[in-house]
């Protein structure tokens, strides 16, 4: 090749103003969830279980893009894999929001409280799983774990950069094939003990691979939204083309079905088999107030990403795609939302969704995370693999 | 110094000519079967024979002569037509998923993957014909008005698997006809008129190829109706097997009803139906010398096709095993015991062993390009996706609520005589398949050969060009 000496990248600080408003986001969002604290307790928990639960999507669901990348072989994705790994950090932010759950942990799960244990014969069976200090040990398990595959499948990359060796790719390749297996159990057990557990009765065989399709998507919707600004503003390559953003467009609509695959099966055999059992989750949800919210899920999770990525055009286009992106995340707020705070309204007996600042502090917060992170992450680092052999292939992608 | 990692292996190996991989894919219709394929279809014909005395018989006298009675009224013909519709599954997903993935690799396999779907579902679609036990209503299917005023039951799975698979077995069929054309044209581009026989297979093949002209406007449109129809495909695929396993999670029957049941059996239905078409390429490809263009690498990415679903499998026998006793439901936890350790207990291994533990040999490099190795393992595989379908089907229904009525379902000397048959019809249309149609498309291998690609200016090589426009 005669263009090896091309510069396909050169690295261009990021404002400086970005930390700012990150801290400001993340202040605020504290200050905010502390006061809530203070106010309702049992309210600010579940709404933290809601931030949790959206930056562990988005961390877990990136460290999953990246080991997919590895695993696959795929080079469309190389140059923006370096975005997907700085995403990835926000996974070392969950300890630090967990924490006050983990302090308020009877506020939420009924499970703890001996009354309703002894109440029910089915929720007393699940005591050898559902009781506190396995709940405590398996989730640092899961935050251990995350951490370690983290530093395994990231660590290496960024010293790429320098040395730019190839044997990092069959390293990352075989970490990927072992953590993918682990990964499944482990967003399994995440989402059955922050999402399923939070009605200690109701089970379902699906909703760790629901959780995970809503994660995939939540990260890809970040990605995309932060590749394409960036590149927009000159912070990554000036070759990246449409060609490149395609693949954002066409994974959000294949994971979109796929959320409403899971969603539909979970759903019918769930209504078709009339089990009461089952079906108490989905009458928690079909109760008056709540129905609107549901039937929205269908129109704000499916629906309106289906018909927006449907056509070729708005899978590439750099414009569409980032409101797509805005919209698949704060629809995946909205998905997070639906599955917990019915449980919120049934403890209190409200029975109708709420809404007010004590919920607005959640997408502050997360952003506020997420900002954060990112600016303080990527610091000084590049924001392209460039010492990945197959960058240059990566970047040489056409359709 | 490793290898390059940048290279692509190319999909085919070596550097053939156009001419050379015409003649190596028409060489089986161009000659006189030899002996060693009357000897594979005369065994395959025999094993149809069976099943078609079998059906026979099953006709003659009924099915009271099957080992189907109360309480398990699901016997061998659900099993089979389960198994049978999950090996066509492997087909649509390697010439409709993997196109859309822009996975080459797919080439050399579409086409014999794709004719081995249809042969499946219509392998598939006889059972529950059969089942019926009234062969002669079995018209009712579909809904249509009728002076007896017989209508189905709209809110059966039964009938949506009706719908399923005929729309199905259509989009395969048209899918893997409109992939032929081309390549009969070619084949009727090959033959001169010089003889009755070539005359006569020259008009067939001119019929079939549609007037193909191979023009400019031809391939692009072609390519357009391709990826449609692999967007159409794509969500099939995943219907068919779902509503199939709605056809149990809907009945309210301890160890059918679990919602992860959907995509539970699509994941082993590409994993049963890879194994399949594992088994039959390594044949062919040596029978036929089409070792260069189905290559080892081929296989070898397969392997690691089967080792994830049958991991994926794994994933849900888990789920399933562990919500049982979360749920603390007493007949749920009951009928997983009693598939683990009650009287089914051998046929509950044979299928964790041949789905999940076998497959992690294919961890290993060394056995995943194993050729003797992997058609052993492809075979467990399908033994083992045969016995889940009977773990599922009978260990529940012959153990549920009433204990009173318990019993051991036996399959008896008929029902293994339709499953031998079932077999027979299969094989025995693969062979003639592999007779009379290229069983690798032409064009497409032509297309991945190294150095037809169109190539694209390099990075940065032509600046002005990006200024152009």
């Amino acid at each position: 090749m005669s263009n090896d000496n091309i510069v396909l990248y050169e690295r261009k600080p990021l404002p400086a103003k970005l930390p700012l408003i990150g801290w400001s986001l993340l202040l605020i969002g504290v200050a905010l969830t502390v006061l809530a604290f203070s106010i309702d307790n049992v309210r600010a928990s579940y709404n933290l279980i809601i931030v949790l639960m959206m930056v562990f999507s988005v961390g877990f669901g990136s460290l999953f893009l990246i080991a997919l990348e590895h695993i696959v072989g795929a080079d469309w994705s190389v140059p923006f894999r370096r975005l997907t790994e700085i995403i990835a950090a926000v996974l070392f932010a969950t300890p630090l929001i967990a924490l006050p759950l983990f302090l308020n942990l009877n506020e939420v799960f009924s499970w703890l409280n001996p009354v309703v244990m002894d109440s029910d014969k089915y929720i007393k069976n699940k005591s050898p799983y559902l009781n506190e200090s396995f709940f405590v040990i398996r989730n640092i398990v899961v935050f251990l774990f995350m951490f370690l595959f983290y530093f395994l499948l990231v660590g290496r990359s960024l010293k790429q950069d320098k040395t730019g060796k190839a044997d990092t790719k069959k390293w990352s390749t075989k970490i990927s094939a072992i953590f993918l297996p682990i990964f499944a159990i482990l967003i399994t057990v995440v989402a059955m003990d922050w999402l399923m557990s939070l009605e200690p009765k109701w089970f379902s065989t699906i909703f760790g691979v629901y959780y995970f399709a809503g994660s995939v998507l939540a990260a890809l919707a970040v990605l995309t939204f932060i590749a394409i600004t960036l590149a927009e503003n000159g912070y990554l390559s000036k070759y990246l083309t449409e060609d490149h953003y395609y693949n954002f467009g066409a994974l959000m609509f294949a994971f979109t079905n796929f959320w409403a695959y899971i969603a539909f099966s979970q759903f019918m055999l769930i209504w078709y088999a009339n089990i009461p059992d089952e079906t108490m989750w989905y009458m928690q949800r079909g109760g008056e107030g709540w129905m609107t919210v549901s039937l929205g899920l269908i129109f704000i999770r499916f629906l309106f990403p289906y018909l927006a990525l449907v056509t070729r055009p708005s899978k590439s286009n750099p414009f569409r795609l980032k409101i797509i992106a805005v919209w698949v995340f704060i629809a995946h707020y909205y998905d997070l939302y639906w599955v917990i705070m019915p449980e919120y309204t049934k403890k209190t007996e409200l029975h109708a969704p709420v809404y007010s600042w004590f919920e607005f502090t959640v997408p502050i917060l997360v952003l506020g995370v997420l900002i954060v992170v990112f600016s303080l992450v990527a610091g000084k680092k590049n924001l392209m693999p460039i010492g990945d052999p197959k960058f240059r292939k990566g970047m040489e992608f056409h359709l | 110094m490793a290898t390059d990692i940048t290279h692509e292996v190319s999909v085919i190996e070596g550097k053939p000519t156009l001419k050379e991989i015409d003649a190596t894919i028409i060489k089986p219709m161009d000659e006189m079967p030899n002996i060693k394929f009357f000897i594979a279809i005369g065994f395959t014909t025999t094993l149809l024979l069976i099943g078609v005395f079998s059906l026979g018989m099953a006709f003659y006298r009924g099915v009271g002569l099957w080992g189907v009675n109360n309480p398990v009224g699901w016997g061998f013909a659900i099993i089979n037509f389960v198994f049978w519709v999950g090996i066509g599954h492997a087909g649509t997903l390697i010439s409709a998923i993997l196109f859309l993935f822009r996975q080459k690799w797919r080439t050399g396999i579409a086409r014999f993957a794709e004719g081995m779907t249809i042969f499946a579902v219509m392998t598939a679609g006889l059972f529950p014909l059969i089942h019926v036990g009234r062969p002669w209503l079995d018209g009712y299917l579909m809904p249509h008005p009728n002076q007896h005023n017989l209508w189905v039951n709209f809110t059966s799975p039964l009938l949506w698997d009706v719908f399923a698979v005929s729309t199905y077995f259509t989009v395969s069929f048209v899918f893997w006809y409109m992939g032929l054309v081309p390549d009969f044209a070619t084949m009727r581009d090959r033959l001169k008129n010089s003889t009755v026989v070539s005359k006569v297979k020259k008009t067939i093949y001119s019929v079939l190829s549609l007037g193909w002209r191979f023009s400019n406007r031809h391939w692009s449109h072609y390519e357009m109706m391709y990826l449609v129809l692999a967007g159409f495909a794509t969500p099939l695929v995943l219907s068919v097997h779902t509503i199939v396993s709605f056809d149990f999670a809907v009945s309210i029957v301890p160890g059918w009803h679990t919602t992860i049941f959907p995509p539970y059996f699509v994941a082993g239905a590409v994993f049963s139906g890879f194994a399949m078409v594992q088994n039959a390429l390594i044949i062919i490809r040596k029978v036929f010398n089409m070792e260069h263009i189905v290559t080892l690498d081929t296989l070898e990415k397969m392997n690691k096709v089967i080792i994830v679903t049958g991991m994926m499998v794994g994933y849900a026998y888990g789920m399933e095993f562990f919500i049982a006793w979360y749920s603390g439901h007493e007949v749920e936890s009951f009928a997983f015991l009693n598939r683990a350790f009650g009287p089914y207990t051998w046929a509950y291994w044979i299928m964790v062993s041949c789905n999940v533990i076998f497959p992690q040999f294919f961890w290993i490099k060394k056995l995943r390009r194993n050729i003797p190795f992997m058609f052993v393992i492809a075979i467990l595989v399908n033994v083992g996706m045969w016995f889940e379908r009977f773990v599922i089907t009978v260990t529940s229904l012959s153990r549920d609520y009433l204990p009173s009525s318990w019993a051991y379902y036996v399959p008896t000397i008929w029902d293994i005589g339709l499953l031998i048959g079932s077999f027979g019809f299969f094989f025995t249309l693969l062979l003639l398949f592999t007779r009379t149609m290229p069983v690798i498309s032409i064009a497409e291998v032509k297309s991945v050969v190294a150095g037809s690609q169109p190539t694209r200016h390099k990075l940065g090589h032509h600046e002005e060009d990006e200024h152009n426009g």
